[in-house]
Order: structure tokens, then sequence, then C-alpha cells
């Protein structure tokens, strides 16, 4: 057991110990000194309770959206549509938010995070869908509903649910009431905590229940999925909206428990961002916890360190793509460690492309 | 074999890991004690060849001019989540003045001022509804800017058709340009035919968007434009760019002089409307530090930037009526949005 995980830590600790040491080299090109940047990084990220707070709520979409792809990714299907879903997700939470009030506080927040969840599921719901009744690719299908998500809540929040008040001229619909504002205890965000939580739900539901016995099935070989009785067409059909809801629940927790509101173009890319933190985690649940903290630790802590240090922020792009390419090329990292072949823990990527 | 290029590999890390700390003394904290001016983006970078740039331009320049030792230094904004703790970190390092560019951070900023009446707070394109004393929001008379160069434009135009390619018209600003464009190139050209159209997406999308900027410029032209305005960042440099391409076309630049940020639209590039953000920031830094810095709006100044290859084109009685035009502006005898 204990060895089990240790082999499946080994490659995504060892690609961020790389990623980390060629961003040194990096940051020496820049004439600037990389323990000046990574200790700054650090804290900005972990210095005090402001700078855990902003880490814990960096990674708290991270976490939403690294589930949203993995789950999907477990019925062997793509989700790239995290954005789209996260925006809808976002907006109708945000209604709800304030559209509603003299409600107490245990009704209305949840009442706003399951408008929020429902649109994503539907979001994500269409694609999968689609996927099953008519074998239109998830893939290009999310891509597509990223935009249409995009531009609806665009149009949703410069015209029905527009801010009114002062000049405001921005897109963007009014603050939330205290009700359905998702409390910060200290440096700890609640959202997160929900977060933590839905992880480990989804860790519980792929791992312990026939439900995720099925979804992992159809993942592994949707023929002999079929013929061992389970119903293909609704499992990815409920996979992707199951996942559409989990990217929705982030853009939830950003409206009520980050910006207050929703604003257009406030949560552009993040969506996306779950990709990455999937591919971290390789597509494991309970992975996702850690590669989110990493991810939102160092975007957290990226100002500090340009202001410490002078290192441009973008260098934390650079650093998680080099992380990627170690995660998704493990290769390389199993060549350094001298690790052997035989993990069974592969994330096959090319899953799902040719064989539906 | 597979030995030796691991020692290799592990050599490199540890060779980068002792360059790194050798160099550590001198290389990073470039903050140090004195006078310290701040400088947060919007999400863009200081180098963005356009009103971050100028900003910083301007904060270089305002830091030199006081008599005392001032340094200024640049937080890039990643994500506009991350307007107010990008403030904060030069609150925590006891920056006295700090310049906010963009429209985007204008309530982090009042927020920021409110909470530090001792540090002064200069927001650029900000415009401020109550006057706070220790925050001055730096606007420009942009329809000033725009007609100008629509004045410039109706006198240019052969086939009495001029276009414009705008960012959004949720931005004020753009507004400003735009109506102050069409306006100038009536004054001179009463019969012109003005074809102006704004980007349709969300502030999110709006200035970046080169392709949409060229196709609808491409428009334009097809509609017989011949002079067009690009106003609206990478959207309107896209804008530009396709009209460069155009035999015969001219283009006119925003914000500052585009003939040394747009290289590509030389082949079309008149002018820019100039919004002289950089004069703007220096100047109010001066008056910070004096103390003499007034609190709500400050209005710099506008202006056509040269003509470059073009100089050639726009004749004498043209610059004498730009000449005139500009006056009018002054004194207020032309009102260039009626």
């Amino acid at each position: 057991m204990s060895r089990s995980i240790l082999r499946s830590v080994a490659v995504p600790l060892a690609a961020v110990i790389l990623g980390l040491l060629i961003g040194a080299i990096l940051i020496v090109s820049q004439n600037a000194s990389p323990i000046t940047a990574y200790s700054s990084l650090l804290q900005g990220g972990l210095g005090d309770g402001d700078a855990l707070l902003r880490t814990l709520q960096k990674a708290t979409p991270l976490i939403f959206g690294g589930l949203a792809v993995a789950f999907a990714f477990k019925a062997g299907l793509f989700n790239i549509g995290g954005q789209g879903q996260l925006l809808v997700g976002a907006v109708f939470a945000a209604a709800v938010g304030f559209g509603v009030d003299g409600l107490p506080m245990f009704i209305h927040l949840p009442a706003a995070l399951i408008a929020g969840a429902l649109a994503g599921a539907i979001w994500g719901g269409i694609a999968g869908a689609l996927k099953a009744t008519t074998g239109a690719h998830e893939v290009i299908v999310t891509i597509m509903l990223n935009f249409v998500g995009g531009n609806l809540t665009d149009w949703l929040s410069a015209n029905p649910w527009k801010d009114n008040s002062g000049n405001n001229i921005v897109a963007r619909t009014p603050l939330v009431e205290d009700s359905a504002t998702i409390p910060t205890f200290g440096a700890i965000p609640v959202g997160f905590l929900l977060a933590v939580l839905t992880a480990a739900g989804c860790w519980m539901i792929l791992e312990r229940t026939t439900y995720g016995f099925e979804v992992r099935s159809v993942g592994q070989n949707r023929n002999a999925a079929h013929y061992a009785g389970i119903k293909v067409g609704w499992i990815m059909a409920s996979t992707m909206a199951v996942a559409g809801m989990l990217a929705a629940l982030g853009g939830a927790v950003e409206s009520l428990g980050v910006d207050g509101r929703f604003e257009a173009g406030v949560n552009v890319g993040l969506g996306f961002e779950g990709i990455t933190i999937a591919l971290l985690a390789r597509a494991n649940p309970l992975g996702v916890i850690p590669a989110a903290l990493l991810v939102g630790l160092m975007e957290a802590g990226a100002s500090r360190m340009q202001f410490k240090a002078g290192v441009a922020p973008e260098l934390i792009d650079v650093i998680q793509a080099l992380i990627l390419f170690f995660v998704a090329a493990p290769m390389i990292v199993r060549w350094l460690l001298r690790m052997r072949q035989g993990d069974s823990e592969q994330l096959r990527l090319g899953a799902g492309w040719g064989n539906s | 074999m597979a030995l030796k290029w691991r020692h290799l590999f592990a050599l490199l890390a540890v060779f980068g890991l002792f360059t790194a700390t050798a160099c550590g003394s001198d290389g990073g904290g470039g903050v140090s004690g004195g006078y310290k001016i701040g400088l947060v983006t919007d999400t863009g970078k200081v180098d963005d060849k356009s009103f971050n740039q100028s900003a910083w331009e301007g904060a270089e320049k305002g830091a030199a001019d006081i008599p005392a030792s001032a340094t200024a230094t640049y937080i890039e904004t990643e994500e506009s989540k991350d307007y107010g703790n990008n403030i904060q970190l030069f609150l925590d390092d006891g920056a006295k003045i700090i310049v906010t560019v963009g429209f985007g951070l204008g309530e982090a900023t009042i927020e920021a001022a409110k909470a530090n009446p001792d540090v002064m707070f200069i927001g650029v394109d900000q415009w401020q509804n109550e006057a706070l004393p220790n925050l001055a929001g730096l606007m420009f008379p942009e329809a000033n800017a725009g007609f100008m160069a629509g004045a410039l434009a109706g006198m240019l135009t052969e086939t009495n058709i001029v276009g414009a390619v705008l960012g959004t018209d949720l931005v004020p600003p753009v507004v400003f340009f735009k109506e102050g464009w069409e306006n100038g190139a009536r004054y001179t050209n009463p019969g012109v035919e003005t074809i102006s159209t704004y980007h349709p997406g969300g502030l999110d999308v709006a200035f970046g968007d080169p392709e949409w900027g060229a196709t609808t410029s491409r428009q334009a032209l097809d509609q017989g434009a011949d002079v067009i305005f690009g106003a609206g960042g990478a959207t309107g440099n896209g804008a530009l760019i396709e009209v460069a391409g155009e035999a015969g076309a001219l283009c006119v630049g925003v914000d500052q002089d585009q003939w040394f940020t747009v290289p590509e639209a030389h082949p079309c590039l008149v002018t820019s409307a100039m919004k002289l953000i950089d004069v703007g920031v220096s100047e109010l830094i001066a008056q910070a530090y004096a103390g003499t810095m007034e609190g709500g709006n400050y209005f710099g100044e506008v202006g056509l930037a040269p003509f470059h290859d073009f100089d050639g084109v726009v004749t004498s009685e043209m610059r004498a009526t730009l000449e005139e035009v500009m006056a009018g502006l002054e004194d207020g005898s032309i009102n260039p949005m009626p």
C-alpha cells in the first residue's frame, strides 16, 4: 500500500523538483536570485494569514476544475469545457445570491450553490448527452460550449442581471446578499473546505460505489462495459453532467466567496487550469488537492516574487508548464530516478480519442 | 551511458543552484530604502506598447525628477482578482506614492486610498465621483484627441468615407474617442460618411481581438472608407495592420504615437490620437511629492502624434486648420461632443 502510494507520488514530486530547478536556472539568467525569488514566492503564498488565505482561495476553483476533468477522465471522456461550466455556475449562483433576499443563510447559501451546480450540470450534460446519443465528440462540443457559456454570461451580466448602482458601466451583477456569502474563518475560506470534501466525495463515488465502478469500466473499455450490461450512454451523459457540476461549483464559490458578485472577464482562463491540475494529479481525485495547492501557492506568491526579486510573474507559468511536461512525459523522470516500468497508474492520454 | 547522462544532469542542476546562490546578493531585492513609488499595472505588462508602458515611463520620470532619491518599482497584475493584493504589497513596503493603471483598478484604488490617508494615489483613467484628498484620477479629454484626428481624416479622405474600429462602448473613453472622431471629420468635411464599429464582446475580449479588428476594418475598406481610426488596444492594432496592406488607405492610431509601437502600420499610419499619460503621471508625482496634489480628477494633455512618413501628405492648409481646431478646442469655442 505505502509502496504504491510512494510510486504514484514519485513522478509528480520529481517533476515539481525538476521544474523548480530549471526555473531557478531561468531566474539566474534574468540576473535575479532564485533563493530570493523562491523564498518570496513562499512568503507570498504562506508567509502570514493573508498569504495563506490567498493560496487557499486560489486553490479552491482549481480543485473543482481539476475534479471536473479527472472525474470525466475516469469514464474515458475529455472535459475541456471547464471554463464554460465554471462561468455558468458563477453567474447563476450570483443571480440567486443577489436576486433573492430575506432568506436565512442556511437556506440561501445552499440554494445559490445548487443553482450554480445545476447550471453546470446542464452545461456538461449537454456534451455528455450528445456524445451518448449522436457520438458527437465531447472535446469539440465542450470547447464550443465554452464560447457559448462565455457569451451567455457576458450578456446576462451586461443586460438582465446588470449592476445598475452608481454609474457602473462594467458587465457585472450586483453584490450578493450577506446571507448568500460564503464565510471565511480566519485564513480558511469555507469554500476551500467544501472543495476538499467534494474531492473526497468524488473519490468515494469512484472507488467505493457501483456507479463509480461502472464509470471506470466505461473508461477502461467501453465495449466490454456494454457487454457486461452497463448502460454506457447513460454513464457518459451522467459523468459529463457531474463533471460540469464540479466545475460550476468552482465558479459558484468564486462568485459567493471571493468576488462577491459575477463580473464578466474576471474568471478568464480559470476553468482551463483544471486540465493542468488533473494532469498533475494524474486524474486522481485526492491527488487534485495537493496539485491545486501547489499551483495556488505559486499563483498567490507570484506578485510578491516580482516585487521582491524582480522576476516576471510569467515565470510561474513556465514552471507550471515544465512540471506538466515532466508529468506527461514520465519516461524522462523515470529514467532520472531509475524507476522500473510497470507503474500501474499510467495516465493514458490517448484514450478516448480514436476508440468511440 | 545512462549513468553518465544522469550525473551530467544532476551536475547541471547543482551548478544552477550554486550560481543562483552566488548571484543572490546583488541580483534581487531591487527595493531598498528611500522614497518609494509603486506602480500596479492592469492585467497587462509594463512593456505593452500602450497605456501601462506610458504610465510606467511617467513613473520612472517622476521618480527621477523629484529632489529626493526615489525608486520606482512595478507589479504586473496577472489576474484582476489581485488588484487589491498588489496595491497592498506596496503599502506594506512603505511606498509614499502608488500609481494604479487602468479603469479596472478604480474600486481597489479608492478602497486603498480611504484606508491609507497618508499615501498618495494616482489612478490612470479612473474617474472620481467623490474627491478623496489623497487620490487623483488622471483623466484625458479623449473627445478632443478624437476630434483632432477626425478633423485631419476629414481633410485627407478622398472617398469622403472614414471608418473607426473601436474597443467596447462599455468604456467611456472609447466612446469619447469615437464621438470626437466623427464630429471632427464632419467639422472639416460636412459631407463625410462615417462607419464606426464597436467590438461586441465584453471587457475581457474587447481590447484583445486583433482578428476582429482586422476583419472589421476590411469591411470598412470594402465599403469605401480610406481613412481608418483603430482605437482599442490589440483590437485597434489589428485594424491598423489590416489597413497597412491596402494601397492608398490611411490609418490613425490611438493613445501613444503608434509609429513606434506598431511598426507594421508604417505604410498607412498618418498620426495617432495621443493621451500623454507619461506626462500626466510624472506631473502628478511631482505634485504629490510637493504636497500640492489635489484630490478628484486631473485632466492630462492630448494631442496628435507627428506625421512621420506622411509629413508631405499633410499640406500646410491642413496644418493651419488643425491649429485652428486645437485652439478652438482649448478655448471652448469648439465642442467635440455637441
